[in-house]
């Protein structure tokens, strides 16, 4: 049953692949000579590689590289969270705080009651003002809430909040509060322990007097960590809308290493232009970011990553129908962020895990070519 | 909404500055007369503040309620040092310390003191006309077209763009009305059919003859395909909006079908290569579009700072609180280590929200950033939105920061 629905998984990415070479081949979208065919080549040999040891070129890019940074495939919370905190390096911060940031604004969208504001930021600038490394809810209130609304409200986002990124609550009454007399209730939200405990030097300094203070590195990547952790060591217990994002943004991370790099001439204005640096960036062709292309690519792609990752029941619980297609190609509004256009041409910041996934492309298929030979 | 005067403004920028002063110079006199031996326990300063707490000083009763909670702030940091330190380090040089970060405060403050004077006229010798000045150059330029507007905002955005395009996207919640004539910020949906146009222009554009030189073709592409990616009508707003919005950024609506650049983007654009002729017969050529992330971005940007008297609520608050923020914390930085005791005290909301929104009201008026400072708010809510915004800075900040700071530090040799 598993092997038949994981070679249909990867039929359906394959005739994706086939689709897409043919519209390539009818239409030419790129300004830059040899582009077109270099993205046709490349998505040739992914179409001949696929099915090879079944399909081992995406199982060992998604388990070695995807699922080791970003979605360590483990029951302990502490190893994935430490896993993925390891992984971070500045660069690769960026993009994938824009990715993961975009996916939690719009599922703290629907969570929050309809904020734009930005979350994390808030949550790490709460952390900042205390001592113990904890939020209080008055406090909370105080530093962000709207005071047309009543405090409950606060209490209620904090609560879905907490839940969502797997922050611990624990209440405490007091009898009489100093400053009114009167009997309170506060709320206290904090890392787990043992999160904290891995934590402490790099992101948290604790003073000899015991007080936490959160270090000028505590920022909200470890909140992305954090939530990642929690996911992906809860997995089986997602929700359609987390399964989705997370599946979408992981096979846009695919989908972009994928993309071979252009070389181009000396006289190219892009070489001249100052936002373009080729070491840490480079060319790759435009047209797979054309509708056609990625409406091909994205959608098995999402149920490849869904199954590996989280096995049928993921996959069930990706729904094929127009509008949710429509949210798979949502996501290309994040490649403009992740990556950059500079003068007509699409850069792709590279990151490590970019270079990792490729580097695996190249393994596996020299490695194929080799033993061929 | 009453227009205040500079001379309102002003005394009310330097009131908790001239409250905050005495404190730390009375707090430092304190402890210079304090033998090292006295901070071996904290019965001392006790008897300070209990001393200065009773004394009546005849203030009115929120400015002695505010000394004591500065007072008693003040200490509690003191007292924390010595207690951190106390088993590395002896206590004269502890008090050392305590001095050199009493001094560097004091240096700070002062320094927000004589930022401006009270006599509007003298501005161009003044401090705050001068970084207001220099942070307007590197994102909010002023000059006589939009053009050269434009071309300067290019030449930043290498070091500056994320925090040019920071300052026209607040990170409140808002929705702002697309009808009304006055600029509003870019929206998260609106910087996402900003990011369609560029793309789908660079991927696939149709070529039409231009509605003004029929001698060249200029790119287009079909209105409609921006909204497709949108989905449960959540950009109706913009859809109806669309030649409003279009307008702001240089493109224009042609035959209510297809958007294409106006004749003004494109020699604009072609000053920086986001538009390349072709000769396609000997009488036509066409205009081939190749921008960049920031190509109509900062268009946007250029049309806001030359339309700078008519630009939204939201944006006037939200980009004046940015230009002050910069200022206060380039100031911070030049006279303060972030290690000093007391740098937390000013980056407290308390002190922030009692200094910056008269700083953003002055820095408002004509001859500094030139915008509506009537349309300030001056609410509480308001005040909570200037400091999450402090939460939201980004790395880029942090860089023109710097900058300022070190700029900041010429004008002090000077």
């Amino acid at each position: 049953m598993a092997i038949a629905i994981w070679a249909e998984l990867l039929e359906k990415f394959q005739n994706g692949l086939t689709r897409s070479i043919e519209f390539l081949n009818e239409r030419d979208m790129e300004n830059i000579p040899g582009a077109k065919e270099r993205l046709v080549e490349k998505f040739t040999q992914i179409r001949n590689y696929l099915p090879r040891n079944d399909g081992e070129l995406l199982i060992k890019m998604i388990n070695d590289s995807i699922q080791s940074r970003l979605f360590p495939n483990t029951t302990d919370h502490i190893v994935a969270f430490n896993q993925i905190l390891n992984a971070r390096t500045p660069e690769q911060d960026s993009i994938i705080s824009e990715l993961i940031d975009g996916f939690i604004s719009s599922q703290g969208k629907t969570l929050f009651g309809g904020t734009d504001r930005k979350i994390l930021d808030n949550l790490v600038e709460a952390f900042r003002k205390r001592r113990d490394f904890k939020i209080v809810d008055h406090q909370f209130y105080a530093m962000f809430g709207d005071p047309n609304k009543p405090k409950k409200f606060v209490q209620d986002r904090l609560d879905k909040i907490a839940e969502f990124l797997g922050l611990q609550i624990e209440l405490l009454h007091v009898e009489q509060d100093v400053r009114d007399g009167k009997p309170k209730d506060y709320r206290f939200y904090s890392f787990p322990e043992e999160i904290t405990i891995i934590l402490e030097g790099k992101y948290v300094q604790i003073l000899e007097n015991g007080e936490k203070i959160i270090t000028n590195d505590f920022d909200k990547m470890v909140f992305i960590s954090y939530f990642l952790a929690t996911q992906s060591v809860n997995r089986k217990k997602l929700d359609n809308y987390t399964i989705n994002g997370i599946c979408a943004i992981f096979s846009l991370i695919l989908l972009l290493s994928f993309m071979p790099k252009l070389n181009v001439e000396e006289t190219n204005p892009i070489n001249r232009d100052e936002h373009y640096n080729p070491q840490t960036m480079s060319i790759i062709p435009k047209s797979w970011l054309s509708k056609s292309i990625l409406a091909e690519l994205m959608t098995p792609l999402v149920q490849i990553i869904a199954y590996r990752v989280g096995g049928i029941n993921w996959l069930d619980k990706i729904i094929l129908t127009e509008k949710n297609i429509n949210i798979h190609l949502q996501a290309q509004f994040l490649l403009k962020d992740v990556n950059k256009w500079i003068l007509g041409n699409m850069c792709r910041v590279e990151i490590p895990i970019f270079v990792e996934i490729s580097n695996i492309f190249s393994e596996i298929i020299l490695g194929a070519e080799g033993g061929t030979e | 909404m009453v227009r205040e005067s500079w001379m309102e403004i002003y005394p009310y920028y330097q009131n908790y500055i001239q409250n905050m002063l005495p404190l730390f110079e009375q707090s430092i006199k304190f402890v210079q007369d304090l033998a090292p031996q006295d901070l071996n326990d904290n019965t001392k300063i006790l008897e300070y503040l209990a001393t200065e707490e009773k004394r009546s000083v005849g203030k009115v009763k929120a400015i002695s309620e505010f000394s004591a909670l500065y007072r008693r702030d003040i200490f509690t940091r003191i007292w924390d040092c010595v207690e951190d330190l106390r088993s590395t380090t002896d206590l004269e040089e502890i008090r050392d310390i305590i001095i050199d970060d009493f001094e560097e405060s004091i240096d700070f403050l002062n320094f927000l003191s004589a930022l401006t004077t009270p006599d509007q006229s003298q501005y161009e010798s003044t401090n705050l006309y001068l970084i207001v000045q220099y942070i307007q150059e590197q994102i909010f330029p002023r000059r006589s077209s939009v053009t050269e507007i434009y071309s300067h905002l290019i030449e930043k955005s290498v070091q500056y763009y994320d925090i040019q395009r920071h300052l026209l996207m607040p990170s409140t919640s808002y929705r702002e009305n697309d009808e009304n004539p006055e600029t509003p910020a870019l929206s998260a949906i609106l910087y996402k059919i900003i990011n369609e146009i560029t793309s789908l222009l660079n991927l696939d554009p149709n070529y039409l003859q231009s509605p003004k030189d029929d001698t060249i073709e200029i790119p287009v592409i079909v209105k409609d395909e921006i909204f497709l990616p949108f989905i449960d009508s959540i950009a109706n707003n913009e859809s109806s909006n669309l030649n409003q919005i279009l307008k702001r950024m240089e493109l224009e609506l042609i035959h209510d079908i297809f958007i294409g650049p106006t004749m003004k983007f494109i020699s604009a654009g072609e000053l920086h290569n986001y538009f390349r002729r072709e000769s396609i017969s000997n009488t036509r050529e066409r205009i081939i579009p190749q921008l960049s992330n920031e190509s109509l971005v900062l268009m946007y940007l250029a049309n806001l700072s030359h339309k700078r008297g008519f630009i939204s609520k939201e944006l006037i608050n939200w980009i004046s609180s940015i230009v002050a923020l910069l200022l206060y914390n380039a100031a911070l930085e030049t006279f303060l280590l972030e290690e000093n005791i007391f740098y937390s005290i000013f980056t407290d909301l308390k002190t922030e929200e009692k200094i910056l929104p008269y700083m953003m009201k002055l820095i408002c008026f004509d001859k500094y950033l030139g915008i509506d400072r009537t349309k300030i708010r001056d609410s509480v809510q308001y005040r909570k939105e200037i400091f999450s915004s402090i939460g939201s800075q980004i790395p880029s900040m942090k860089k023109l920061i710097e900058d300022i700071s070190k700029y900041i530090i010429t004008l002090i040799e000077k």
